[in-house]
């Protein structure tokens, strides 16, 4: 692997829990066990009644693309180099979103609502990466 | 009756322009602000007991000393100013700023608050160091930062679901920039002077889809000040005060994944507010300044303010109605995407522009009867929305 100089994720208890289930190739996103509320990012405490009860859930890494863009230019620093890349916010079925990238696609062919898919992409040995790609039969 | 509005005004404004200026300092241009609206406003300086810097972004270190009541030594406010605290809420630092300063002139315990922000994005700061912390504030560092997010990028994300949604047209945001060029033609402060046509504007290349060339804004130095008063005491003091009439605001989110996706449920009730308190409906605007940052910014803002219906901005825009001369003035000192982006200051500019219309003091620009102005704020990625209405009769 040669060496990866984009930014990594900041590890702490409550994200290696998410990364540790990425490297499994499981997307982990978290439900309120009081009132039933899907949280994500994840969190200690329920965005919606402050319960502590929070169980980490598997996603089914099934969703659409909310919005998108792609950059060709101006790209911070260390993403100059991968240019063009597309950026997107990605809607999942369970009900949360999730930023990441659009990847395995002609650039040109993506839309809002796209349907996409879950792809897991090492980039070190710690960590891999959620990404995503058009679902077939959009491909 | 609320009992916020009317009670207070801007009674004195001071702005230099803005642009990219290596060799005007950061004090030198404090002060000089302070010093305009000072001067502006007729409150005699022993009177300037509380004085509210907005963050700087470009240099800590001026931060700190800002911070450190900087400006009051340097314009000799020591021996009887109160306080010297900052408010930073980046580009929404303007409406935080205003409902501190309004809240302490109308609790007593102030007489008269300066507000000053100055910052230097255009030389004070290395380019790519800008971009980079720009990239990286407002940013999940566990869930966003492996994925090339930047301010860019937000304007992309921005544009595209807003175009998907209302049917709006890309010509119809490059018109938006049109309007605010003709706007900062007529203004001596503004960095983007030059007009261009919505089909030069859609000729520059595309840097992050559908954001192009110039439907960018452009980092610059400026700075800016007001003074807020009682409106008692502002009847003596000037002619015409801008009277605070309304405030609303929602503050909603820290990154742009978890930004609200209807605009209106969530940042709608900060205008509701506002013309409630201030007891308008939306067709009492004459001007409305709003911030922008991107040009979509200010067509959903459109919205959100009902000053059209929803969808309705693009065309209202492409039209001509919100240019110089059009029956709803938008932006009218050219917005960041013309006046330039000063960091927090892009909405402290956006205010003082509002206080100037009101004030009648906007020279070539000034839109006829300008008794109700409504303007806005909005700071980090889009994380709040902040409506005031400033008017000519308390």
């Amino acid at each position: 692997m040669t060496e990866y100089t984009k930014p990594l994720p900041l590890i702490t208890d409550l994200s290696r829990v998410f990364y540790d289930g990425c490297k499994e190739r499981k997307l982990l996103y978290q439900q309120c066990r009081e009132c039933g509320e899907v949280i994500f990012f994840p969190k200690k405490i329920c965005s919606n009644c402050m319960s502590r009860d929070l169980e980490w859930k598997q996603s089914q890494g099934r969703g659409k693309i909310h919005s998108f863009t792609v950059t060709y230019s101006y790209a911070p620093p260390e993403f100059a180099k991968d240019t063009p890349y597309a950026l997107s916010i990605i809607a999942m079925d369970e009900g949360f979103y999730i930023m990441s990238n659009i990847v395995d696609c002609d650039f040109d062919k993506l839309v809002c609502d796209l349907p996409v898919e879950v792809v897991f992409q090492p980039v070190t040995p710690d960590i891999t990466l959620p990404k995503f790609r058009p679902r077939p039969p959009a491909r | 009756m609320n009992r916020f509005r009317g009670k207070t005004a801007i009674v004195g404004i001071g702005e230099v322009p803005t642009g990219h200026f290596p060799e005007r300092s950061f004090v030198d241009a404090a002060i000089t602000v302070c010093e305009a609206a000072i001067k502006d406003s007729g409150v005699p300086k022993h009177a300037v007991d509380t004085i509210i810097p907005i963050g700087v972004v470009s240099n800590p270190l001026d931060n700190a000393n800002v911070v450190c009541s900087w400006l009051v030594e340097e314009l000799g406010l020591g021996k009887t100013a109160k306080s010297n605290f900052q408010v930073m809420s980046g580009g929404s630092s303007s409406a935080n700023a205003l409902k501190t300063a309004s809240s302490l002139v109308l609790a007593g315990l102030s007489q008269a608050v300066l507000v000053v922000h100055c910052d230097r994005l255009g030389t004070g700061i290395d380019f790519n160091a800008a971009v980079t912390a720009f990239a990286r504030a407002s940013v999940s560092q566990e869930y966003e930062v492996p994925y090339g997010w930047g301010q860019l990028g937000l304007a992309g994300l921005l544009q595209q679901r807003y175009m998907y949604e209302t049917g709006t047209t890309e010509r119809q945001i490059a018109s938006v920039v049109e309007s605010l060029r003709k706007w900062a033609a007529l203004n001596p402060n503004a960095m983007m002077r030059k007009l261009r046509t919505a089909d030069e504007i859609l000729d520059s290349p595309v840097i992050s889809s559908p954001v192009r060339k110039r439907t960018m804004n452009v980092l610059a130095d400026g700075a800016a000040a007001f003074i807020v008063t009682s409106a008692e005491w502002a009847k003596d003091l000037t002619d015409q005060p801008a009277y605070v009439l309304g405030v609303g605001s929602r503050c909603t989110n820290f990154t742009s994944t978890q930004q609200p996706k209807n605009y209106h449920a969530a940042w709608g009730p900060a205008a509701d507010e506002a013309y409630t308190m201030a007891g308008i409906q939306p067709k009492d605007v004459k001007v409305a300044e709003i911030y922008d940052a991107f040009p979509t910014f200010i067509l959903i803002t459109m919205e959100l303010l009902k000053l059209c219906e929803l969808g309705e901005a693009g065309r209202l825009v492409e039209n001509g109605h919100t240019s110089p001369g059009g029956r709803l003035p938008v932006s009218t000192n050219g917005a960041m995407m013309a006046q330039g982006h000063t960091g927090a200051g892009g909405g402290v500019a956006i205010l003082v522009e509002a206080a100037r219309q009101v004030m009648g003091k906007a020279g070539e620009r000034q839109v006829p009867n300008a008794d109700i102005v409504v303007e806005t704020a909005s700071g980090g990625v889009g994380m709040d929305f902040h409506v005031g209405v400033l008017g000519r009769e308390a």
